[in-house]
């Protein structure tokens, strides 16, 4: 291993940054995240940094049930995060469409049909820490030695 | 004089400053802008296409995922329509226990909104200082409904769980915690001057301008409109004696202003509550029947009111909710954003309506 691939390893893994996009949900898993933030979980003491800016993220939380108003706008917001970059799905939304997956609703999931999704984290919502969890454990293996693995 | 936008700037539906997705476009004339916009259609799911014909054991639970940071108001509503349509009677311990719930609720939405104002105007140190606070409300919900969000404390006649002796203990305690905090809080907001600058006659939304976009909520009570409060009609509240707050400033900072005092309100709510609880039951019988009914309740961003219709089976034949939101959100653009002197307020003038998007859209 080159220095130069340790020391990005070394950086990627005390910074990560997080965007979050909400697909159509309740707002409940929303706020989830937004609690990582409180002094109580601190999300930021692990070097994870939300912020929701796509263009500057590496891990996108995807949250919601994937309405038709995303149609294209979800795929294009994926190609703008740089790689290397993850997408998890917060919640049960994401996976199955929990309750809003009933005849005569708009949604269409699971999110996995639309965006590679890395990990699922159920819950009606989540709590924060399994939120934290998730991206803790994911982020590591993920961006570890990027560039030897792409050659 | 003729009107000349220079440029039209969308923000939105992917911002930092939001929450949820929402697309404002704004017409600027330099840094001033003339008019603004709310794009919706980011959220619609349909919740009240899968509601009809379903029961109201299943309806219960999709009320309450219309929202999930006033998911016990949703939860209240609904099941206090299905009442009003059966009349079913619910015991004084219940409707006490109801009340304490609803307002824990609103605490952690308004110190929420309240946390997303500060984070907006980069007040990072009261936005953190906002946020650890609500993390006690949170786990005063948790403690006495069983989880943090949707909870589905309130069923039919009464409540799920009755409220324990050590709970009622506890929750004084963390009420104790939350008013000290919440005073200091109170005092950094009002006497920051940097705050000011950003707050003060920023947005302003004049009494007149309130009653012609039917503006609901905080929103409406920091115009000067108490009598918009719906929990005056609500007989628990009322045997309570409860004074909505409310201010005459209209901008920004009396929008913030009313929800913190509000906060203040909800203690001393919870606490008169207390007090009153006497041993009883929490849950009476009764069996909903067929009929139709309007009812409003004061969700934590204004008035919200259900029109339900069941037949004798309990089933949901038609339901129409109307949320707070959406004339908050119309309020803001069209009345608010109109002539806001920068563009950087635009985002805290539209967070400083507490917008819900997940609600609006259901």
């Amino acid at each position: 291993m080159s220095i130069l691939q340790s020391f990005k390893n070394l950086v990627r893994s005390r910074s990560i940054h997080v965007a979050y996009v909400d697909v159509g949900s309740c707002n409940g898993c929303d706020i989830e995240v937004l609690a990582c933030l409180a002094p109580r979980y601190d999300i930021e003491q692990y070097g994870i940094y939300v912020h929701n800016n796509p263009r500057e993220a590496d891990i996108l939380l995807v949250i919601g049930a994937y309405t038709p108003g995303w149609e294209d706008k979800l795929q294009g917001l994926w190609e703008k995060i740089p790689d290397p970059k993850v997408a998890i799905a917060i919640g049960n939304c994401p996976i199955s469409g929990c309750v809003f997956n009933r005849p005569h609703s708009y949604v269409n999931p699971p999110v996995s049909k639309h965006i590679p999704i890395a990990a699922q984290v159920p819950g009606c919502p989540p709590r924060p820490t399994e939120i934290l969890q998730a991206v803790l454990s994911l982020a590591p293996e993920v961006f570890k030695d990027y560039e030897r693995r792409k050659r | 004089m003729k009107k000349t936008v220079d440029v039209s700037i969308p923000i939105g539906p992917v911002h930092p400053c939001f929450k949820e997705p929402a697309r404002v476009k704004c017409e600027t004339r330099g840094e001033y802008v003339l008019s603004a916009e709310c794009e919706l259609g980011y959220m619609k799911k349909g919740i009240e296409l899968i509601m009809r014909g379903r029961p109201w054991q299943e309806v219960m639970f999709l009320a309450e995922r219309i929202c999930g940071i006033c998911s016990v108001i949703h939860n209240m509503v609904f099941i206090e329509a299905l009442e009003k349509i059966s009349d079913i009677p619910v015991p004084e311990r219940g409707a006490l226990l109801r009340v304490i719930v609803n307002e824990l609720d609103r605490i952690q939405s308004h110190i929420l909104a309240n946390f997303s104002y500060c984070y907006t105007i980069e007040h990072e140190t009261l936005g953190m200082y906002l946020l650890d606070i609500r993390e006690s409300a949170m786990d005063e919900l948790e403690r006495i409904t069983g989880a943090r969000v949707t909870c589905a404390y309130i069923v039919p006649g009464g409540v799920r769980f009755d409220l324990r002796d050590e709970d009622a203990v506890h929750l004084r305690a963390s009420l104790d915690i939350i008013e000290r905090d919440m005073k200091r809080y109170i005092r950094m907001f009002e006497g920051g001057p940097l705050i000011a600058l950003r707050s003060k006659d920023v947005g302003v939304l004049t009494k007149e301008s309130a009653k012609e976009a039917h503006a609901v909520g905080p929103t409406a009570r920091a115009s000067g409109m108490p009598e918009t409060d719906m929990r005056l009609h609500h007989p628990t509240y009322q045997k309570l004696n409860f004074k909505p707050v409310f201010r005459t400033e209209g901008d920004n900072f009396a929008r913030i202003m009313v929800r913190f005092e509000e906060i203040m309100q909800s203690i001393d709510l919870i606490r008169r509550c207390l007090d009153m609880l006497r041993p009883g039951p929490i849950r009476g019988g009764g069996i909903p029947s067929a009929g139709e009914t309007v009812y409003r309740g004061e969700a934590p961003r204004g008035e919200l009111s259900y029109y339900l219709k069941t037949d004798d089976a309990g089933r949901i034949v038609d339901i129409s909710v109307q949320t707070p939101s959406i004339m908050n959100i119309e309020a803001c653009t069209h009345y608010m954003l109109k002539g806001v002197a920068s563009l950087a307020d635009v985002p805290s003038t539209f967070i400083s309506a507490d917008p819900c998007i997940a609600c609006t859209e259901r």
